[in-house]
């Protein structure tokens, strides 16, 4: 670190020796010097005296020459100083991006899941079969819990990246509107980051035909069994998101859930889909035990 | 660039050292902060749904 600062302190030093007298020996007389006299450490160099001798010796009748070789290395110099910065810079977004988005977020997500789970606790459970407390679908309609990838995922309204960057999934409002859960025929859909901002479908690729995913509600248990995977699409097709998803194989209309996110991983270029079906509904008891898919 | 910078901080190289820390450090929080969360949408990493083209993300 003080090497290179001190190399860089006598470049335009040496650029001024081009009128003053050469006083103060440019990089390349700095390097003779080196050579000629290596006891003298380089931060002396500019000061004493048989240094001073030993690079006029070589460059002292050519002055003019030296300064434009000073000019020409501070040019490449500070090129390459650029250059240092954008790596640099390049490095920070990643660690940005991968990193410290998702410390953001999940704070965020913490945050918003204790806001749902207070308020399940605080409602009174009035006996009726209610799917979901209306009032909570601000906050967050619940949780979705997949085994094979990640449990505990907020869910909230929005697709937009304002809300996906919160650190949750949330259910697509556009192009087609998302079915519910407690609906009676339709198709649950969301999206969650693959990377950064809690890049909770992450491990998307991991989730297998048959694997269970999990919706929680404030008093019901919806359990969905996987049963197609598209490992990648185009971002444009919105089909996969129908009420009966026909690239998955389904023809009728059921109750299914669609995940999606973009893949390969760290990109955007492509989406991968994950289809399940629910295959049954169960009631929240006072623990909140959970169903036998999720232990 | 650097070495301008270095020579323009007063005090001594351990003064000097310190200010240089504190500058980066000011300059990584801008960057986290405002620059970053500036860019990133711009940039084609974080695009996680399917929609029609044309539609708003």
């Amino acid at each position: 670190m003080a090497a290179t600062d001190d190399e860089r302190e006598s470049r335009p030093a040496a650029e001024a020796a081009e009128e003053a007298a050469p006083k103060a020996p440019e990089k390349g007389a700095e390097r003779t010097v080196e050579e000629e006299a290596p006891e003298q450490p380089a931060e002396s160099a500019e000061s004493a005296e048989p240094a001073e001798s030993a690079g006029e010796d070589g460059a002292a009748p050519r002055p003019r020459a030296r300064g434009r070789r000073g000019l020409l290395a501070g040019a490449v110099s500070l090129f390459g100083e650029v250059l240092i910065t954008v790596g640099v810079l390049m490095a920070l977004f990643v660690v940005y991006s991968l990193y410290w988005t998702n410390v953001q977020a999940n704070r965020e997500a913490g945050r918003m899941t204790d806001d749902l789970r207070d308020s399940w606790e605080n409602t009174p459970d009035d006996g009726k079969p209610r799917p979901v407390d209306i009032g909570d679908l601000k906050g967050g309609i619940g949780f979705l819990h997949v085994p094979a990838m990640e449990e505990n995922i907020l869910v909230r309204k929005g697709t937009a990246t304002e809300d996906l960057n919160k650190g949750v999934a949330g259910y697509y409002t556009e192009p087609r509107k998302s079915a519910m859960p407690w609906d009676r025929r339709g198709n649950f859909t969301l999206a969650a980051h693959r990377d950064g901002h809690g890049a909770k479908f992450h491990d998307i690729h991991r989730i297998e035909e048959g694997d269970p995913i999990v919706f929680e509600t404030k008093d019901r248990w919806f359990v969905y069994k996987t049963y197609a995977v598209l490992s990648e699409t185009s971002k444009y097709n919105t089909g996969v998101l129908d009420d009966v998803p026909e690239e998955s194989g389904k023809t009728k209309p059921g109750r299914y859930i669609t995940l999606t996110t973009c893949t390969p991983m760290y990109t955007s270029r492509h989406r991968y889909v994950v289809w399940g079906e629910l295959e049954r509904v169960d009631r929240v008891d006072e623990e909140r035990t959970p169903p036998p898919e999720l232990s | 660039m650097y070495g301008w910078i270095w020579r323009h901080l007063p005090g001594n190289a351990l003064v000097r050292a310190l200010i240089s820390l504190i500058l980066v450090l000011g300059v990584v929080f801008l960057l986290f902060q405002y620059v970053f969360p500036w860019a990133e949408p711009l940039l084609p990493f974080n695009d996680v749904t399917v929609d029609e083209g044309a539609a708003r993300r």
